[in-house]
């Protein structure tokens, strides 16, 4: 019986691995993911294109000590406003940095530019501006330098998770955070997808009447999982070649570009790198920029506990499937066609869409009692678990996430055998559609 | 003969619905089974409990005196009525699929099938996709798929709805031949003619309850009316004259200068004393008893005012 059932696992499997949107899919998903991360590595990259910055001071000479950087060159005039942009039009210069008279009052200058510079130039701008405007004011208050750097006093806040008395706490950031939340994300958009594509597949074989010949030859309970195990698999299987794609392709591309500049000789590796990080504390807008040596984006990184969230990604990820998909299965089993799925699909995928909206809010705030009791129910612990989870959970709060697994397992074989019930009495339904009291009664039926 | 698959008692709702009440049927080894019956009286319902696809409310279903388990029903071959295919599989992986879902292991299902697919012309076909074939092609391959397991037992629902009468020819020499080989056969049908050709047995299923069955030709001659078919030369009133006061003349009709005439017996002993009479009047060219087709058999017992009181319709 058991080999029966590997049959139709085999088959469900490989009949959508041949398909070709899997093939497509299994490509394009890489090639965009890739894309974006190479697009934003090398636009970071792009910015060190050299800048030749016209500056207009109307307080001449007061800024004539502004200095640029590396990439940033300044050159600073005593001209106007209007004159400077006459000349921007037949000069090399690649834009103008306007410090109008009132810049001593209320701080703001303009930067006119032929072609957007990034947000790395103007926030190098705005430091070089800030300092100088610091330093200037020294003066004022007769403080020296060294006074000015003891006044400076940067403070950074770490987070951390308290793990009980006598235990260490745990350091809490927020870019593993962030990684939850990418997982809880990836978490939702598999189980919609590869549920519906289980409902599809019982409505294929429904209204193909291939249904009769399979149940007379296994049990409608093996046909079900059978199905739901292909096509999890299959899951798994596009899941998998994503991240192993998305890696080759952005490492290979990360080689090409650097290699490029490296020969360039324009920017050692090292600083590239640099490069990348700010710009992903851009892109994710955390103001990552005081975040000291020891404590940069690439630490917060390795802090992230991979093994715990990549072994409970798979546990919500397989858990959430199975449950939903058991139900879809149902779903697919009581109706003649696509057209009729929209009634069952709603009310079954309502939980889902509800933790997936809820996520948000939950990732500002794991600790509610909203996330906690969303992270236990098993419709939407799959997604709201791996957020809470990313943040660690306190020791003391470790049963939750025990009594969350426990209760996902118990509720999807519950799941499994109601489903099971109205499958086998739905797959043989034509022509009626079905109620959900007339689904009730079908679990009753012998 | 031993009796192969039995129904007992078989009894089933669905919700308020009776399908089936208390029906029971023999079906012997070796035997064709006609399962005959109107438009919803249940068949497919009996089929299905006898495939073990729903389960009866109570009765049994007994194969070899023993009942029926997931192990014993791989022997089964079963064609339903509304059959399908994967649209999107191909031909022979599809065939190989359904065989080994049997329970076959791989180089005996491919050896079976081959066999098939080279007795129904079919080996051009094996990597084609399903939807490519034709109505009457796939027909045939779900034959072929009903039968490649080398089941003891085959029921098929309607095998010859859909065909055209030279498939249905080859479908119906195929049946024959795997009774010849030792084969059960069950099939329904609302393909009267088919059944006297074909079936051993026969039940007739009205409105959930098994209300007539028996041996084909038993069915038929206890439906006797007495009725001769009799072919002659010589004149009409001659003939007339034969017929005692025992005889009366149904019909009679002329084709070129013979004649045909429907006679109803008053008397058992019909046909010997019909031939004595006649034969000193006409030129008797042929005589034979007009039995009752399982059409007009068929139609009698499913319109009858009898057969249609049943407590169920009383109750609803």
């Amino acid at each position: 019986m058991q080999h029966k059932i590997i049959l139709i696992i085999r088959r469900e499997y490989l009949s959508r691995i041949r398909k070709r949107s899997f093939i497509v899919m299994g490509l394009l998903g890489p090639l965009i993911m890739a894309g974006v991360i190479i697009f934003a590595f090398w636009s970071s990259l792009e910015e060190s294109e050299d800048q030749k910055i016209l500056v207009v001071d109307d307080s001449y000479p007061f800024f004539a000590d502004l200095e640029g950087t590396s990439t940033i060159a300044l050159d600073i005039q005593d001209i106007s406003l209007a004159k400077a942009e006459a000349l921007l039009e037949v000069s090399d210069y690649t834009g103008i940095l306007y410090l109008p008279g009132k810049i001593l009052a209320n701080k703001s200058a303009e930067l006119i530019f032929k072609k957007q510079p990034s947000f790395r130039v103007q926030r190098q701008l705005e430091e070089r501006l800030q300092q100088y405007l610091e330093i200037s004011k020294l003066k004022e208050f007769n403080l020296t330098e060294t006074d000015y750097r003891r006044l400076k006093a940067p403070v950074i806040i770490s987070t951390f998770q308290y793990q009980g008395p006598g235990q260490d706490a745990e350091r809490a950031d927020i870019l593993p955070a962030i990684v939850g939340q990418i997982f809880s994300i990836l978490i939702f958009f598999f189980i919609f997808l590869y549920s519906v594509s289980v409902m599809r597949g019982v409505i294929e074989e429904k209204t193909n009447r291939i249904i009769e010949v399979m149940v007379s030859s296994v049990r409608p309970f093996q046909l079900m999982m059978g199905k739901i195990i292909g096509v999890g698999a299959v899951g798994l299987t596009q899941f998998l070649i994503w991240v192993v794609l998305t890696f080759t392709i952005v490492s290979i591309g990360q080689t090409i570009i650097i290699g490029n500049k490296y020969v360039a000789g324009a920017e050692p590796p090292g600083a590239a790198t640099e490069m990348i990080q700010e710009q992903m504390s851009a892109e994710n807008a955390l103001s990552l920029t005081q975040i000291s040596a020891d404590d940069n984006l690439f630490n917060q990184i390795r802090r992230v506990n991979f093994p715990l969230m990549i072994g409970l990604f798979l546990f919500y990820f397989i858990g959430g499937y199975l449950l939903y998909s058991a139900l879809m299965a149902a779903v697919g089993s009581a109706v003649d066609s696509d057209t009729d799925t929209q009634q069952f699909v709603l009310p079954v995928t309502f939980p889902l869409l509800l933790a997936y909206f809820l996520s948000f809010q939950v990732f500002a705030n794991p600790g509610s009692t909203m996330a906690i009791w969303l992270s236990i129910i098993p419709f939407t612990s799959p997604i709201i678990m791996m957020i809470r989870v990313s943040y660690g959970i306190p020791s003391a709060d470790l049963w939750q996430v025990y009594l969350s697994c426990a209760l996902l397992i118990a509720t999807f074989i519950a799941a499994a055998w109601v489903s099971a019930r109205i499958y086998r009495t739905g797959i043989l339904m034509y022509g009626k559609k079905a109620s959900l009291r007339e689904l009730l009664k079908w679990i009753t039926f012998r | 003969m031993s009796i192969l698959l039995q129904a007992q008692h078989i009894d089933k709702h669905f919700g308020d619905f009776h399908v089936l009440k208390d029906v029971s049927i023999d079906v012997q080894e070796g035997s064709i089974f006609g399962l005959l019956g109107p438009n919803g009286a249940g068949k497919t319902t009996l089929i299905r409990t006898l495939t073990r696809i729903t389960a009866p409310d109570s009765g049994a279903i007994l194969f070899k005196g023993q009942p029926l388990t997931d192990e014993t029903r791989r022997h089964f071959g079963y064609l339903p009525e509304e059959r399908g295919l994967y649209r999107k599989m191909r031909v022979w992986e599809q065939a190989m699929y359904l065989i080994r879902l049997k329970g076959v292991d791989k180089s005996t299902a491919s050896a079976n099938l081959n066999d098939w697919f080279d007795r129904f012309n079919m080996q051009d076909w094996r990597s084609k996709r399903v939807e490519e074939l034709s109505k009457g092609m796939q027909q045939k391959l779900q034959f072929v798929i009903t039968a490649a397991h080398d089941p003891e037992i085959l029921i098929l629902d309607e095998p010859f709805s859909g065909f055209d009468p030279v498939n249905t020819e080859e479908i119906k020499q195929e049946i024959l031949g795997l009774k010849k080989s030792g084969k059960t056969i069950i099939f329904s049908t609302h393909n009267m003619s088919s059944v006297e050709e074909l079936c051993d047995d026969i039940a007739l299923i009205h409105k959930g309850q098994n209300i007539l069955h028996g041996a084909t030709q038993e069915v038929r001659s206890s439906f006797r009316q007495n009725l001769y078919e009799i072919t002659f030369k010589g004149s009409k009133v001659a003939f007339a004259n034969a017929m005692g006061y025992q005889f009366e003349i149904d019909s009679i009709k002329e084709t070129g200068d013979k004649l045909h005439a429907l006679v109803r017996s008053h008397t058992d002993e019909g046909s010997r004393l019909l031939l004595k009479a006649m034969a000193d009047h006409v030129e008797v060219l042929s005589f034979h008893e007009k039995m009752p087709s399982m059409h007009d058999i068929f139609i009698a017992q499913v319109s009858s005012p009898e057969a249609s009181t049943d407590p169920a319709q009383d109750a609803a």
